[in-house]
């Protein structure tokens, strides 16, 4: 039985936006009431990450995919919902009282040329996270680490003094690899971490990444919008549709079976390389914007087997036969 | 006769130190209502080929010797009156990202107007009506309402889908597309690649699609030209280089998809990355790369002595399929 590493119930996150104190009144029913837009982007999300597993999260731009990782990274606070390590409940920490969980888990980001300074060198990047968290450690073992991580991502010690514009991208990506797994975390939330890279590289990043998991037992939340990626290196895949999860699978379950409608057609619009595959699934309309909190079924407007109680009332998780669970009316009522 | 033909195309930088050579040799044929794709991954120089057909590299780039001919037209020595002739009536190219190419200070309608009455002497009603003709022909919703919205007021896909609009206004003979849909979600990927597709077969339009994902190319090209380092390895029908991929690079390229190698094993990379500009190596530029590369030519016994020479291995090669033959 897997144990569950983060567990994340009822996340929300609402951001507001910036509306001058004039622009924020409204009439309303007769009456002048003060209204504040907000973009809902998570929606009562519950997931978990279990114990060396790869969580994979997919969906469209806008779906919330992103905000999902920086809240449980603690880089934005939640509206609602709590988000546990282990048995510690995380999300309402204080800065001092992070830091014990900084060590634990870290984070690898989308674009290696933002996310290094520009101003350190490859030494500088790695000493700062390893000194600062082990204080103890004298300097010759410092470097001793250091060498031994860039030598484990593939990048030879001896290039430790040069500034990150003197990488590659596909480097660049290695040593944010090396960054995050220098204070040797559990779990490694990574937020679209091969987006940038071109095909051979990818493959490159993404060997390292299933080499440091097999070594050292790490669990990936792993964002991405590209299914081919997810197919192969997933151990469960969430689908995300405007700040909920509509599907949650086993990989090989997702991609044999997609239930809900909407996986399927995320999945049937992958351009694949065999010729003979079937028409894509067209969706009508585009991705929302979720201005007002969704009542009923997120998925709604552009699903085609959507009746009335899809409308009213939001569809749960109900666990199906194969191991997956789905959130939709339509599977629920045997209409689908 | 050939609608496009780029023979021995050389494009260089001229830098302060140094001429760098971003496309080496480069030939390659269209035909009317062709579609043809130039895959390759970044630095490869497919999207410098896109832009030296119509001309558009800017300083320090330049092209240094080849031709480019349109039917018979030579485009690499026309002068920026004549070049307008063509861009956009003849050559028109879409671009990577819809933001960026489109104004954001102006309203849809009033770029697509701006492009048919600076081609065409016509009315600006007439303009409008062709405008909203042509919108309505890549399946936007409302055009008499889009018309007058300003881009920030569309998504993503819709953006892209009024550039492919903009892009049929003169009615051009080829569409260039420089990896229309990266910056597009996979569903609306899949839409736009289907309209490219009506459209260039409903209209006869030949296209040059100019992407690094192999699974888009197939969806859309017929014959696909694959690049690496400013060369052009090999090219070939769009399903034989998939099934069949001859060089390494491509084999590289096609091995290290995911979906080449069971879940959950290692995928074949291909090591190291591709050269930058300043550092070309010399022999086959692939050849640091490539896992079949020979440092320098094997000894071979002729029968009388042995000789390290690439030269003689071949006349070697060829005498012993002679004899073969003649046997």
């Amino acid at each position: 039985m897997a144990t569950p590493l983060i567990q994340i119930s009822g996340l929300e996150k609402a951001f507001t936006t910036k509306e001058s104190w004039l622009g924020q009144w409204r009439l309303h029913q007769g009456k002048l009431t003060r209204h504040k837009d907000s973009v809902h982007a998570l929606n009562g999300v519950n997931l978990t990450v279990n114990q060396g597993e790869t969580l994979c999260v997919v969906g469209e731009t806008g779906c919330g995919k992103s905000t999902l990782a920086r809240v449980i990274m603690g880089l934005t606070k939640p509206s609602a919902g709590e988000i546990h390590y282990l048995d510690q409940r995380i999300d309402q920490l204080n800065d001092r009282q992070r830091m014990f969980f900084r060590r634990r888990m870290q984070m690898v980001f989308q674009n290696p040329y933002a996310s290094l300074n520009p101003r350190m060198t490859v030494y500088q990047t790695l000493s700062e996270p390893i000194s600062f968290h082990n204080p103890q450690l004298s300097q010759s073992h410092v470097d001793e680490k250091i060498d031994e991580l860039l030598e484990s991502v593939g990048i030879s010690a001896s290039s430790s003094d040069r500034y990150p514009h003197e990488f590659s991208g596909g480097q660049r990506q290695r040593i944010s690899l090396a960054r995050a797994l220098s204070v040797e975390p559990d779990f490694i939330v990574a937020d679209e971490p091969l987006s940038a890279l071109d095909v051979s590289v990818q493959a490159q990043v993404l060997n390292l990444m299933m080499d440091k998991q097999e070594e050292r037992n790490l669990s990936y939340l792993f964002i991405t919008h590209d299914l081919a990626v997810v197919e192969h290196f997933a151990t469960r895949v969430a689908v995300m549709y405007l700040g909920r999860v509509c599907e949650l699978a086993p990989t090989a379950t997702l991609f044999s079976s997609p239930k809900h409608p909407y996986t399927q057609a995320l999945l049937s619009a992958i351009p694949r390389l065999d010729s003979n595959t079937a028409q894509p699934i067209r969706l009508i309309g585009e991705v929302p914007t979720p201005t007002e909190k969704p009542i009923g079924c997120v998925f709604q407007a552009r699903c085609p087997y959507a009746n009335q109680r899809c409308y009213e009332s939001s569809p749960a998780m109900t666990l199906q036969s194969d191991g997956s669970s789905v959130a939709c009316h339509a599977i629920e009522e045997g209409r689908l | 006769m050939n609608l496009l033909s780029v023979s021995h195309l050389h494009v260089n930088f001229h830098m302060k130190k140094q001429e760098l050579a971003a496309l080496i040799d480069v030939s390659f044929t269209l035909n009317r209502g062709e579609r043809i794709a130039i895959v390759g991954e970044s630095g490869a120089g497919k999207s410098i080929l896109g832009f030296s057909i119509v001309n558009l590299i800017g300083k320090p780039g330049y092209i240094e010797s080849g031709s480019i001919k349109l039917e018979n037209k030579e485009l690499t020595t026309m002068n920026l009156r004549q070049l307008q002739e063509v861009r956009g009536k003849r050559i028109a190219m879409i671009f990577q990202d819809p933001m960026m190419t489109l104004n954001p200070v102006l309203t849809i309608g009033d770029q697509l107007v701006e492009t048919i009455r600076s081609h065409t002497k016509i009315s600006y009603k007439d303009a409008r009506n062709i405008a909203i003709e042509k919108l309505h022909n890549v399946q936007i919703a409302s055009p008499e309402k889009r018309f007058d919205q300003y881009p920030h007021e569309l998504s993503g896909g819709m953006r892209q889908r009024v550039i492919i609009a903009s892009v049929l206004l003169l009615n051009p003979d080829i569409i260039i597309a420089d990896e229309p849909t990266t910056a597009l979600d996979v569903t609306i990927q899949a839409e736009i690649l289907q309209l490219l597709l009506a459209i260039c077969r409903d209209n006869g339009v030949a296209l040059i699609l100019i992407s690094h994902d192999l699974g888009v190319v197939s969806k859309v090209a017929e014959r696909t030209l694959v690049m690496y380092a400013g060369h052009i390895v090999e090219e070939g029908p769009t399903l034989e280089i998939i099934n069949d991929p001859q060089h390494p690079y491509t084999q590289g390229l096609l091995n290290a998809l995911p979906q080449m190698t069971l879940p959950g094993q290692r995928l074949n990379q291909i090591q190291g990355s591709m050269p930058s500009l300043t550092e070309r190596p010399s022999g086959c530029a692939f050849h640091p790369r490539c896992p079949y590369a020979t440092q320098k030519p094997q000894f071979i016994y002729n029968g009388v002595s042995t000789v390290a020479c690439f030269i003689i291995e071949d006349m070697l090669n060829e005498f012993s399929e002679n004899e073969k033959e003649a046997l």
